[in-house]
């Protein structure tokens, strides 16, 4: 199912004042991958936390498929693959998938889960716990538990950020295919200008803390993306302009002596 | 080869025992290891039915107490505001000096097991509830959030994954369990059982009889060694990491005073009202069951108050005599020895196991050996509680100094700095958060030390005091001398708390957090 997220004025200050979100309008459409980009610290994951129920906002609305945030949450329509894998350490690769459908209510088919360890390149390690992997196959592994779930809304905080160049391609070219078929809204928070632009439909440039939106980009970049997709004139493009919003963003922060 | 070297150490200090044992055998302190053997052979049958009796006891206690610590430690999680009061209410009932409540729970019971077997779970439940909290506690806050992402609330993370993450924590804390619980079992049996290990110790040492002493001081040890191992053994079965190093709780969140003050009284008013409303539930006599109000009587408005006072004050200070110094001494000890360990790792490979081993070996023990080694004077006493701290310091110190960042090691490393220097720049201050820590739980090892010693030996001091006034049915002044002995060892964690407070705002500040 597709579901759309909007947010109205939705802002995060923290106990202490300290501001990490300004209140913004955002919508993610139903079935698109959005990607947040914004310098480190600006507050990307916070919004991420907001929209997943996992932070309260301080002010401001937010519906997941016209209902309220809780009622996804309820739902378990969600999941979250986090910049940490928090893989359970006792708990092998299959069983970390495992209990992730045990949370979510959904009956465990063995099928699913080996296609899913397979999609992310760990077939062999289905039997292993986290400790014996490398950090990117725990990356990996956190990616399939997230997918496994088969959620409505599904949120990526930089998860590909411990995974080799090579698997990091190899995923970029296979999950779309994944989430576009099933139709899932996905969110995706990367630092990676040249991620965001292979893998999304729509870019949301933020400015330093606290976030407010400076850009927002649309990726016209046909689907499935092509092999030779980087050296297409028009990936130039969208990651010139992406870096073009995100030096503007930061300028506009610095100080005039330095500009 | 080495295998063969790490039983040379051992062998060697065996051969100089026996030695010993023979040059000095007049002086009739020192059993040697062959005539303890002999004492063990000749007496095997009367031994073995009193170890079966006390373990018996123990394993009951050992039983009720970490149940009640699982049940204690759940409610405090599921329910996090009542964590405080449980904290509070398990470290007072801690510090209850087992001298004083092994004679009570006598008379509550009669004859029978039941002192026996309720000291032994008192004796576990806090060794177990402590690092339990800490592992339930210490779960990294995205497997929650995992959890919350699917929309599944906190009993779901209480029994899918903070229990399961707290597994390794319990095993360290029913390490230490296992041996309090024989402790508490032989301490029971103290106060007027019939049979078990704790009736033939003191006979021993009624009887002056060296061989029997020492053989049964070998026994217990065994046991309590024994006892260690299996359970770590077990563990690492199950378990896919090494069980923790876990002193004591990190230290409380910093508060502001008046919430400090509020947690106090409330505390103190909680404690104060099950005190009262037990007893009167229990519908005890109050000839033997004294209320606040009936100390307050004694202690400010009889006409003997003052003598009461007086002699109250003359056995704290004797107390704190010997408490002081043995107390540091422990502590400095154990912390250098960690130290030269650091400094000559190959003396860790011997050292290690066998100071994990003794950190379990009861205090009941050693406590008739130290005083035959040497005699019933400050030396011993200050000794005795010096190696009830110095265990669990050297341990503590060990892991803190190994748990230095590596980063930070290799950049001394890379300006060829001394081991000596890493140690004082890096190691050491790496060490601080353990080290208080361990100071901290040995507050209240210390005064069970103190008073054991008082008790069994000296007759100085709270020990000797509590002991004498159970013998006199001296009420009044037995729960005057428990409530201060108490009051001390809970002062004294507080006062350390807020000295490791202090000292993990610079070196530790995330464990603050």
């Amino acid at each position: 199912m597709s579901v759309e997220i909007i947010c109205k004025g939705l802002a995060k200050t923290y106990t202490g004042g300290v501001e990490a979100v300004r209140p913004l309008d955002l919508t993610l459409v139903a079935g698109q991958t959005t990607a947040l980009v914004g310098p480190s610290g600006c507050g990307k994951s916070t919004l991420l936390r907001m929209i997943a129920g996992l932070e309260d906002a301080s002010s401001g609305t937010l519906t997941i498929g016209g209902a309220p945030a809780a009622d996804t949450l309820a739902r378990a329509g969600l999941a979250v693959a986090f910049q940490d894998p928090s893989l359970l350490p006792w708990r092998t690769v299959r069983q970390n998938i495992e209990l992730a459908l045990d949370l979510a209510r959904k009956p465990r088919k063995a099928a699913d889960i080996d296609q899913l360890i397979h999609l992310v390149g760990l077939d062999g390690f289905a039997d292993t716990r986290p400790g014996a992997l490398s950090g990117g196959m725990r990356q990996r592994a956190a990616i399939a538990r997230a997918l496994s779930t088969n959620p409505d809304l599904l949120l990526l905080d930089e998860p590909f950020g411990a995974v080799d160049e090579l698997t990091r391609a190899q995923l970029a070219a296979d999950l779309p295919g994944i989430w576009e078929a099933r139709g899932t809204t996905t969110l995706l928070v990367t630092h990676s200008v040249t991620e965001a632009v292979t893998l999304s439909d729509r870019i949301i440039v933020l400015s330093p803390r606290p976030a407010a939106i400076v850009a927002d980009i649309k990726v016209d970049l046909s689907r499935p993306r092509p092999s030779n997709l980087k050296a297409l004139p028009a990936f130039q493009t969208h990651v010139d302009a992406t870096f073009a919003a995100l030096s503007h963003g930061v300028a506009d922060t610095l100080p005039k002596a330095a500009q | 080869m080495t295998h063969a070297r790490q039983w040379i150490g051992p062998i060697l200090a065996l051969v100089l025992w026996e030695g010993f044992a023979h040059l000095f055998a007049s002086a009739f302190v020192l059993a040697a290891p062959s005539a303890i053997l002999l004492y063990l052979y000749e007496n095997a049958g009367l031994l073995t039915r009193a170890l079966g009796v006390t373990l018996a006891n123990a394993a009951a206690g050992f039983l009720i107490g970490n149940a009640a610590a699982i049940l204690l430690a759940g409610l405090a999680i599921a329910l996090p505001r009542s964590e405080n009061i449980v904290r509070a209410l398990a470290l007072v009932v801690f510090c209850l000096p087992l001298v004083a409540t092994g004679p009570v729970l006598r008379i509550l019971f009669g004859p029978g097991a039941g002192p026996q077997i309720t000291l032994a779970a008192l004796a576990v439940y806090y060794t177990t509830l402590i690092p339990l909290l800490v592992g339930l506690r210490a779960v990294p806050s995205d497997w929650l959030d995992l959890v919350r992402s699917y929309g599944r609330g906190r009993m779901t993370a209480l029994l899918r994954v903070r229990a399961m993450a707290s597994f390794p924590y319990l095993v360290a804390g029913l390490q230490i369990a296992a041996p309090a619980a024989f402790l508490g079992a032989m301490v029971g049996e103290f106060t007027g059982a019939e049979r078990g290990m704790g009736v033939l110790t003191i006979r021993a040492m009624r009887d002056l009889n060296i061989e029997m002493t020492w053989a049964l001081a070998t026994v217990a040890t065994a046991v309590a060694v024994l006892a260690y191992l299996a359970i770590g053994y077990a563990a690492r079965r199950v378990l896919t990491e090494e069980p923790p190093v876990i002193l004591a709780a990190p230290a409380a969140k910093r508060r502001n005073l008046f919430s400090s003050i509020a947690m106090v009284t409330f505390s103190t008013a909680a404690i104060l009202a099950l005190w009262w409303v037990g007893l009167d539930a229990l519908n005890l006599s109050s000839f033997f069951a004294k209320r606040p109000d009936d100390l307050v009587d004694a202690l400010f408005l009889a006409p003997d108050a003052t003598q009461t006072r007086a002699a109250l004050a003359a056995a704290l200070s004797e107390t704190l005599i010997f408490l002081f110094p043995g107390y540091l001494a422990g502590l400095l000890a154990g912390a250098t020895l960690a130290m030269a360990i650091i400094l000559a790792p190959s003396l860790a490979n011997t050292a290690m196991p066998l100071a994990i081993a003794l950190r379990s070996v009861p205090i009941i023990t050693t406590a008739p050996l130290v005083v035959l080694l040497l005699g019933r004077g400050a030396v011993g006493t200050v000794t005795l509680i010096a190696i009830m701290v110095f265990f669990p310091t050297f341990i503590a110190c060990l892991h803190g100094l190994r748990q230095a960042p590596g980063r930070a090691t290799d950049v001394m490393r890379s300006y060829a700095a001394s081991d000596m220097a890493i140690l004082r720049h890096v190691r050491v201050p790496a060490m601080l958060p353990a080290f208080f820590a361990a100071a901290r739980i040995n507050v209240p090892a210390s005064i069970l030390a103190v008073t054991v010693v008082e008790w069994l030996a000296t007759g100085n001091g709270l020990g000797a005091l509590m002991a004498l006034s159970a013998s006199l049915s001296d009420y009044d002044m037995l729960w005057s001398a428990v409530v201060l002995t108490t009051l001390l060892a809970v002062l004294g964690y507080g006062l350390v708390g807020a000295l490791e407070r202090r000292v993990l705002q610079t070196y530790a500040p995330e464990q603050l957090a």
